[in-house]
């Protein structure tokens, strides 16, 4: 009886802890701004991904990538396996090589290199490619 | 010390091959095709750029200096100094430089190509850039402006912390700024945005000027940059967070009202528009 007792003030504690907690949080949240920092880094990133993908989707690229043997079906999944900040180094790569001239190239080279020659273990450009050999 | 002189001899031949690889690698010529992507016309130059000779070791703050100078502020080389130099290090470290630019209220945003270099330049921009002046084993590492170039002539013009303009041939200038890994620094008033640099980073560095409480500089950024981007949500967003920093409710709430209407959905808009509303 003692133990039952117990175990339902322990209860009772973890419960009414949780729920200052939970009224805490949402006050601080009403309590300032958020952020532009977050919302910057949350927002322009999807924005990322999503340009990445409506770029797969060109017939050019799509062309491209089964003329080089490369099924565009992987590569999208690919691109949706990869984080946020694995996206933001394949821009800053594209942007590197490329300041927009030809898209279809840079691209493709992106995919190439992450697709073949990295998991063939030909070249080490990204760090998060898995090496198959 | 006859040690002493056995160790002399095989650094003796690192020196020559050293040597050597540089005399290679002077031969080998600039190629604007090869390390250009984008057309920039045969010439170009800022002026107006102030000479400033460094102090000791301030070749960073002073190069902050000059920038800043030329575009219009009463700042001095001691002044950034006391913002961005490491006197342990004997020098500036990179982030010194942008975070010192930054807590003046300026625009600052990296650029690490040619293309950004002489893009920026031929916007009127000059460029601050970090090199590394020495050999290899001894580094002697160097911030300078670029304020022109001419490619047919083969020449970069710096502002090197010398009181003479520093020309350089665009192969040696090339070498030198390669080994800094072509670390280059756009230093702007608010309202003038670099030519080169992607959305995402001049907005990352209007956020910077929140974070080091510069709102009013902040405030003219995020202006500037709702007139170039319009559509995007997150400049007004922004725009509202950096004048709510300033105490001005009313402006804030106008600019969250406009982020509002590019973006009906976004939960941060509606929750920072709530917020200054139940504060009026």
């Amino acid at each position: 009886m003692g133990l039952f007792n117990l175990t339902k003030t322990g209860i009772a504690v973890v419960l009414s802890a949780q729920l200052v907690l939970a009224t805490t949080a949402v006050t601080m949240a009403q309590a300032e701004m958020l952020g532009t920092d977050a919302a910057i880094s949350k927002y322009t990133q999807h924005q990322d991904r999503a340009f990445l993908m409506e770029e797969l989707q060109r017939d050019d690229v799509q062309s491209e990538m089964v003329r080089l043997g490369v099924d565009p079906a992987e590569a999208e999944a690919r691109l949706a396996a990869l984080t946020d900040a694995e996206v933001a180094s394949i821009m800053v790569q594209m942007e590197k090589d490329n300041a927009g001239a030809d898209i279809v190239g840079t691209l493709f080279t992106i995919f190439v290199i992450l697709l073949v020659t990295d998991i063939l273990c030909l070249t080490r450009i990204f760090n998060f490619t898995r090496c198959v050999r | 010390m006859p040690d002493a002189d056995l160790q002399l001899y095989p650094l003796r031949a690192l020196i020559l091959i050293l040597a050597l690889g540089w005399l290679t690698a002077c031969a080998a010529p600039f190629d604007p095709d090869e390390r250009l992507t984008v057309d920039v016309p045969t010439r170009a130059s800022v002026p107006g750029v102030p000479l400033i000779q460094q102090e000791a070791f301030y070749c960073g703050p002073t190069s902050v200096a000059m920038v800043m100078q030329w575009s219009g502020h009463d700042v001095t080389q001691a002044d950034i100094a006391a913002l961005a130099f490491s006197p342990g290090a004997g020098g500036t470290y990179l982030a010194d430089m942008i975070g010192s630019a930054r807590r003046k209220g300026q625009l600052a945003v990296e650029i690490n190509s040619f293309d950004g270099l002489l893009g920026e330049v031929n916007a009127g921009h000059p460029v601050i850039v970090f090199q590394n002046l020495g050999l290899g084993i001894a580094p002697v590492w160097h911030y300078g402006v670029v304020t022109g170039y001419d490619l047919q002539k083969d020449e970069v013009y710096l502002n090197s912390g010398q009181l003479d303009q520093m020309v350089m041939p665009f192969a040696l200038f090339e070498r030198t700024w390669r080994r800094g890994d072509f670390w280059g620094l756009v230093v702007l008033p608010p309202d003038d945005l670099p030519a080169t640099a992607p959305e995402t980073a001049i907005l990352n560095a209007a956020a910077a000027l929140e974070r080091v409480e510069q709102y009013h500089a902040a405030e003219t950024l995020y202006e500037t940059g709702s007139a170039r981007w319009p559509e995007n949500w997150l400049w007004q967003f922004g725009l509202g967070n950096a004048r709510y920093g300033q105490g001005d409710l009313r402006g804030a709430r106008r600019a969250l009202l406009r982020a509002r209407a590019i973006a009906p959905d976004i939960p941060e808009i509606r929750a920072n528009l709530n917020h200054v509303q139940d504060l009026m």
